[in-house]
């Protein structure tokens, strides 16, 4: 499976549900798939997709609130996972697409290889699944939406010379488009 | 700055409308600090950019926020205010405390005290200093420049040595 395939099927389980998607492909892919009024799309401030979605979270505990990371973002801000999940908000729902690589970049490695992101949300007090098949999307999908958060689900991905197109939204508008969703 | 008038600045910008105050500790404000902890009213992050993070999370679900820092990490941030705040132009404060502003304070912090006004004056960042006298006034300001949407600064100089 590689990501603009997830990323599409994740956010159609999703809905219109509120989205803060991290910088890189992640946010190409889910705009071109998916793109809705309460996606959040980071374009900079590479890491800070799980904080600024912990922000939402916190402020909005009538609605689930979905991050779409990626293993390079995750490993720049760890410290995000110890917050959350000392605040335990029951509305957060993590998704980590792991391809264990920079692939905006020129496909550097990362070292979520060697180090299992997946073992680092545990200890940060997250109910963690993983997914690496297209036919675990749906099943993970209904069973958490019964469950309390924070949940981290870690997404296995390749890597793939598909490339989407850019956010071509201004931030000023991707932000007020955004807070009108949350209303 | 004394320790009642930072008790009293944290009291005074929660009774105006800020909602959320998050951030990395600093010595200089600590009496601020401890005055939001004991209302329940701080969230500790583990850095700086994360904390600018969940104040734009929070500035967006429209609620005014304040973010906390000493001048380190004030530096550690600068390409979350360009690339985040500033971008989508997100509204908060940014509270922070001038270490090296004696030039006898600690040798880590005589550089970036130094370079402090210029990197904010670069970043065209709009700040205040406050101060024992003109907190009442500066604060007003604040909340004028928050709802106008601004991101802005204040200043806390480190104006005693330990």
């Amino acid at each position: 499976m590689i990501r603009k395939e997830a990323v599409e099927l994740i956010a159609q389980e999703i809905g219109n549900q509120p989205i803060i998607s991290a910088n890189g492909f992640i946010s190409r892919d889910l705009y071109e798939t998916s793109e809705k009024e309460s996606n959040f799309y980071m374009i900079g401030s590479m890491g800070l997709a799980s904080s600024i979605g912990l922000g939402v979270a916190l402020k909005n505990p009538g609605k689930k609130i979905y991050v779409f990371d990626g293993d390079g973002n995750i490993l720049m801000n760890l410290g995000s996972l110890v917050t959350i999940g000392s605040l335990k908000p029951k509305n957060f729902i993590h998704i980590i697409f792991d391809n264990q690589s920079h692939e905006s970049t020129g496909s550097q490695p990362t070292n979520s290889k060697i180090i299992e992101l997946e073992k680092i949300a545990e200890v940060a007090k997250f109910k963690t699944y993983k997914i690496s098949k297209k036919k675990q999307i749906e099943k993970i999908f209904s069973k958490i939406k019964k469950e309390n958060g924070p949940i981290c689900i870690i997404v296995k991905i390749e890597k793939s010379s598909v490339r989407s197109i850019r956010v071509d939204i201004t931030p000023p508008n991707i932000k007020t488009r955004f807070m009108k969703s949350l209303k | 700055m004394n320790k009642k008038i930072q008790r009293q600045i944290f009291n005074l910008l929660k009774k105006k409308g800020i909602k959320n105050f998050v951030g990395v500790p600093d010595s200089t404000m600590k009496y601020f600090i401890d005055e939001g902890l004991k209302k329940e009213k701080i969230l500790i992050t583990t850095k700086e950019e994360e904390a600018i993070g969940i104040a734009a999370g929070m500035s967006m679900s429209n609620e005014k926020s304040l973010v906390f820092m000493q001048n380190a990490g004030f530096a550690n941030s600068l390409s979350t205010i360009t690339s985040l705040i500033n971008l989508y132009e997100i509204p908060m404060i940014l509270l922070i405390g001038w270490r090296g502003f004696l030039k006898d304070d600690a040798p880590e912090h005589e550089k970036i005290g130094e370079i402090q006004p210029e990197l904010i004056n670069i970043i065209g960042l709009e700040s205040k200093i406050i101060n024992d006298k003109n907190f009442k006034n500066v604060c007003d300001w604040a909340i004028m420049k928050l709802n106008k949407k601004k991101v802005i600064g204040l200043i806390i100089k480190r104006d005693f040595l330990d």
